[in-house]
């Protein structure tokens, strides 16, 4: 994969992993917007590399309760939601 | 206690600017009033985000910053229109309406809490929850002549928010006047053991200390409509007549912010929107018989908007093997050496000032031309607080062919109650406008 330009090829890649169905419109139209988009942020490889960075611009604490059973919500509303067929979720075949 | 015409404003502003997807209704008089973005869960209400990916949702629960103001005496009155899941600087991107600006009904009100902004306009004594990722709550207040308050990262509680970029997202408030704000923003605030990135946060003070002196970074003036440019230098012209101290200086890293926060944002995003599937929650794909890929591709491609997958994309792609370290690493590590550079500033000054927005609200017509790049170049100013997680405000500071302008105050991480102490002095020097509204 060129890591320079977005050509279809890669836009159908990505668009595959993200579970995206395009039309070949589409294609052509997110891989020329994608390309200008990415074309102006190569300005960051001008940018210094540190290793000293964190994933929030905050510290964060690590919060830990009792161990002590607890139930916010009563999961027959949350069931309520999900179009259930005797309590389990229902989904699409695996294979 | 509301006024005689609050339920009437409400419906107007539903009606005829487009600012709510839902009301209530009956208003309780005993109560103080306020609305939710639609990507804040809250009981009664469905909680669509804009997109129609979730249609039919409606959450059993309230997040925290909803339920601290229920417990504190206000009623929930409805829920406002934003870009879909955020992602937008003008709210033209939503499957549940497209606000229209207070001052113009041909204009943006800005994006992507546009509903929250054009209520709060239009609503006296309303507050309204926004939710700011790159901007969204500083941009709709300044095309909207109101006060948005974008607190520290981490100091509301963000449980029960529908995620954008979960080390982006703050939820805040908008309103006509800043000790609306600052009432209703101590409610709101502290730590809440359901949301870990609110647990490290310093006790809020219950009064903040006016700055004396502003930065003005001169990268932020380039590219700026000259009308703009104009406004926001008599706003410094003011600042200088109540004593308060104004200097240029230099930020060098702005230059990084905006590519490093559309990187870091959609990538959480790509995985965020991972969980739309078409099972458990919103809308729910009915033929069970597809393989799963099929299944899950099929309405995530029905539903999502053209601007969110957009966004799934670009993320997708930085996150992607041979691009992360690029990219996606890259933009935190810009984003630590722009937090290191405010550190710099505000060692010598309590604030950095910026206009909010580079332009007018600009007409719907304006805004179908952009090209999406141009879009994102709009949010430059309001993308640096966001990115480094500092508490930001816009005010109103000018009018210009009868349409507002705003300005915007930056201050360090948690120091939220200075910048409303700003706010109030400001009030006092310059009185704001507001759209006389005809029922």
């Amino acid at each position: 994969m060129d890591v320079d330009s977005m050509d279809r090829e890669t836009i159908a890649r990505v668009a595959k992993v993200a579970r995206l169905a395009l039309t070949e419109d589409e294609m052509e139209r997110y891989a020329k917007d994608l390309d200008d988009i990415l074309n102006s942020f190569s300005v960051l490889d001008e940018a210094p590399m540190t290793e000293t960075f964190t994933f929030n611009p905050i510290p964060v604490l690590d919060v830990l309760r009792e161990d002590q059973p607890g139930q916010d919500i009563d999961p027959q509303l949350l069931r309520k939601q999900m179009g259930t067929y005797q309590d389990y979720v229902r989904g699409p075949r695996l294979s | 206690m509301s006024s005689p015409g609050t339920y009437d404003l409400i419906r107007y502003a539903q009606r005829k600017h487009r600012a709510f997807t839902e009301v209530v209704e009956t208003l309780d008089e005993s109560k103080f009033h306020f609305s939710a973005k639609d990507n804040l869960c809250a009981e009664g209400f469905q909680a669509r985000a804009g997109s129609a990916v979730l249609d039919g949702y409606s959450p059993p629960f309230d997040a925290t910053a909803i339920k601290r103001l229920k417990m504190g005496g206000g009623q929930l009155v409805g829920k406002t229109t934003m870009d879909e899941f955020g992602f937008g600087t003008f709210s033209v991107n939503s499957a549940h309406g497209i606000p229209l600006n207070p001052f113009d009904l041909e204009r943006s009100c800005g994006g992507s809490s546009g509903g929250a902004g054009a209520a709060a306009c239009l609503i006296p004594g309303h507050v309204a929850l926004g939710v700011s990722t790159g901007g969204s709550i500083s941009g709709p207040a300044s095309f909207c002549g109101v006060v948005g308050l974008s607190p520290t990262y981490g100091r509301v509680s963000r449980y029960g928010l529908i995620d954008y970029g979960n080390s982006l997202d703050k939820v805040g408030l908008l309103s006509r006047s800043s000790d609306l704000v600052w009432r209703h923003f101590r409610t709101m605030a502290g730590p809440d053991p359901k949301d870990p990135t609110s647990c490290a946060q310093p006790t809020l003070p219950e009064k903040g200390i006016m700055p004396t002196s502003l930065a003005v970074p001169k990268e932020a003036l380039a590219n700026i409509d000259p009308a703009v440019g104009k406004a926001f230098q008599q706003a410094i012209s003011k600042f200088q007549d109540l004593g308060v101290q104004v200097k240029e200086v230099s930020m060098p890293s702005l230059r990084y912010a905006l590519p490093a926060y559309y990187i870091l944002a959609t990538s959480e995003a790509s995985t965020n929107l991972a969980r739309y599937c078409g099972m458990r929650f919103g809308r729910m794909e009915e033929d069970l018989n597809q393989h799963f890929n099929d299944f899950f591709t099929g309405i995530r491609s029905q539903s999502f908007g053209d601007e969110a997958k957009r966004r799934i994309l670009l993320g997708t792609f930085c996150r992607m093997v041979g691009f992360r370290s690029r990219y996606y690493l890259k933009s935190l590590a810009v984003r630590q050496m722009l937090i290191e550079e405010y550190r710099r500033i505000f060692q010598e000054h309590q604030a950095v000032l910026t206009p909010t927005m580079p332009f007018l609200p600009p007409l719907f017509e304006e805004i179908g031309r952009m090209k999406p790049l141009e879009m994102y170049g709009a949010d430059f100013l309001t993308v640096p607080p966001n990115l480094t997680g500092m508490p930001h405000i816009s005010l109103p500071c000018a009018y210009v062919e009868g349409l507002p302008v705003g300005m915007q105050l930056v201050a360090d991480h948690w120091q939220e109650m200075d910048l409303l102490e700003a706010a109030s002095v400001w009030e006092g020097a310059f009185p704001y406008r507001f759209p006389e509204v005809v029922l």
